[in-house]
């Protein structure tokens, strides 16, 4: 009896599939030598075959009709999720147009004049470095106070005179 | 119901490409479980036909992004249970069922029963959904799956969003809950035979 307790909690996973392996195989063997537990087996088994005779219940009629008239008025392309994403996108892209022109636009006339004339003092000064006096004064020319190197260079040239 | 998963393939990869007159064959094929699968989570008979309405537009619109033709049928489930936790969220439904809501007629329901419905009687689909009214919703909903619409294990697990040996210990328990519950159709059906 103890075994046919044991048996029983897993007959119902047996039903289903759901006992495989050395499982499997002791309540095969059980089964063989028990007619209690092979009609509880059978109670389960005619169980789910009652369930699947009763089958599903269908749809109201006309649900198609309803269906396909909402699919033909609604194209896929206009789905809200994918419509929105390009939205986002279009003015995400359109936005750093602006800024792009913006800056463009705008650069040329943040060029101040002084740099000009430090320029010409600093060439003046140091005809050894033309070159390297020359990529400071660019570096000047959106940032005066940036180019630490230009700076110095103004500094001592102070500093001397 | 039995389903040619080369035939379903064919028919999902031409209506993802537009063709409406599979996507209806489709639709024939799958209403009944669907709305079935609906019915067993809310209550208003209106409103599982609605939601089953919406699940198939939802699925159409979709399906472009429907990577896999052959997991057509558990993602149709997806949609379905995702719109009725939606529509229980808003209030507008209850997860429980009653099998007289679910047997009563629904507006504009023929419910004659065609030759193969005959077999079974009133009486005995009374007490089957009276019986899965009784259960978890989860294990309803595997019930329903499996043994009206004939899904399989491994596509009840896709549509649930969990393991196959979950799917089957949701069978196993509703199975030993409905043979209770229907002990007197399963001993009558044991003295017919």
């Amino acid at each position: 009896m103890p075994e046919c307790d044991r048996i029983r909690k897993q007959l119902s996973y047996y039903a289903v599939g759901g006992v495989r392996g050395g499982a499997h195989a002791r309540v095969e063997r059980h089964l063989a030598s028990c007619a209690a537990c092979r009609a509880e087996l059978t109670a389960l088994e005619r169980t789910g075959a009652l369930v699947t005779s009763v089958g599903p219940v269908p749809a109201p009629p006309g649900t198609w009709e309803a269906i396909r008239d909402q699919i033909l008025d609604r194209p896929r392309q206009a789905l809200p999720r994918p419509a929105r994403r390009s939205w986002r996108v279009a003015v995400g892209v359109a936005a750093l147009l602006i800024l792009a022109l913006a800056v463009a636009f705008v650069r040329p006339f943040r060029a101040p004049q002084p740099p000009i004339a430090v320029a010409v003092e600093l060439e003046a000064d140091d005809t050894d470095t033309p070159a390297t006096i020359e990529s400071h004064l660019s570096a000047q020319w959106s940032a005066p106070l940036a180019d630490e190197a230009a700076v110095g260079l103004r500094l001592s040239e102070l500093g001397g005179s | 119901m039995s389903r040619d998963l080369s035939d379903l393939v064919d028919l999902v990869a031409r209506a993802r490409a537009g063709d409406a007159g599979a996507f209806e064959a489709l639709f024939r094929s799958l209403q009944a479980g669907i709305y079935s699968f609906i019915r067993g989570q809310v209550r208003e008979a209106e409103l599982a036909a609605d939601l089953t309405q919406q699940t198939f537009v939802r699925a159409w619109e979709s399906l472009p992004r429907l990577r896999q033709e052959g997991a057509f049928v558990g993602w149709l489930h997806r949609i379905a249970s995702n719109l009725v936790r939606d529509e229980v969220k808003s209030g507008h439904a209850r997860l429980e069922v009653a099998a007289s809501d679910v047997l009563g007629d629904p507006p504009g329901v023929d419910l004659a029963p065609g030759p193969e419905e005959q077999v079974v009687s009133q009486g005995l689909r009374t007490a089957v959904w009276e019986a899965l009214d009784g259960l978890p919703a989860e294990q309803r909903s595997a019930v329903i799956m499996h043994h009206m619409e004939g899904m399989s294990v491994t596509e009840i697990a896709q549509a649930m969003k969990c393991r196959p040996g979950t799917v089957m210990s949701r069978l196993a328990r509703a199975r030993e809950a409905l043979r209770r519950k229907l002990s007197s159709y399963v001993e009558d059906s044991d003295a017919g035979m």
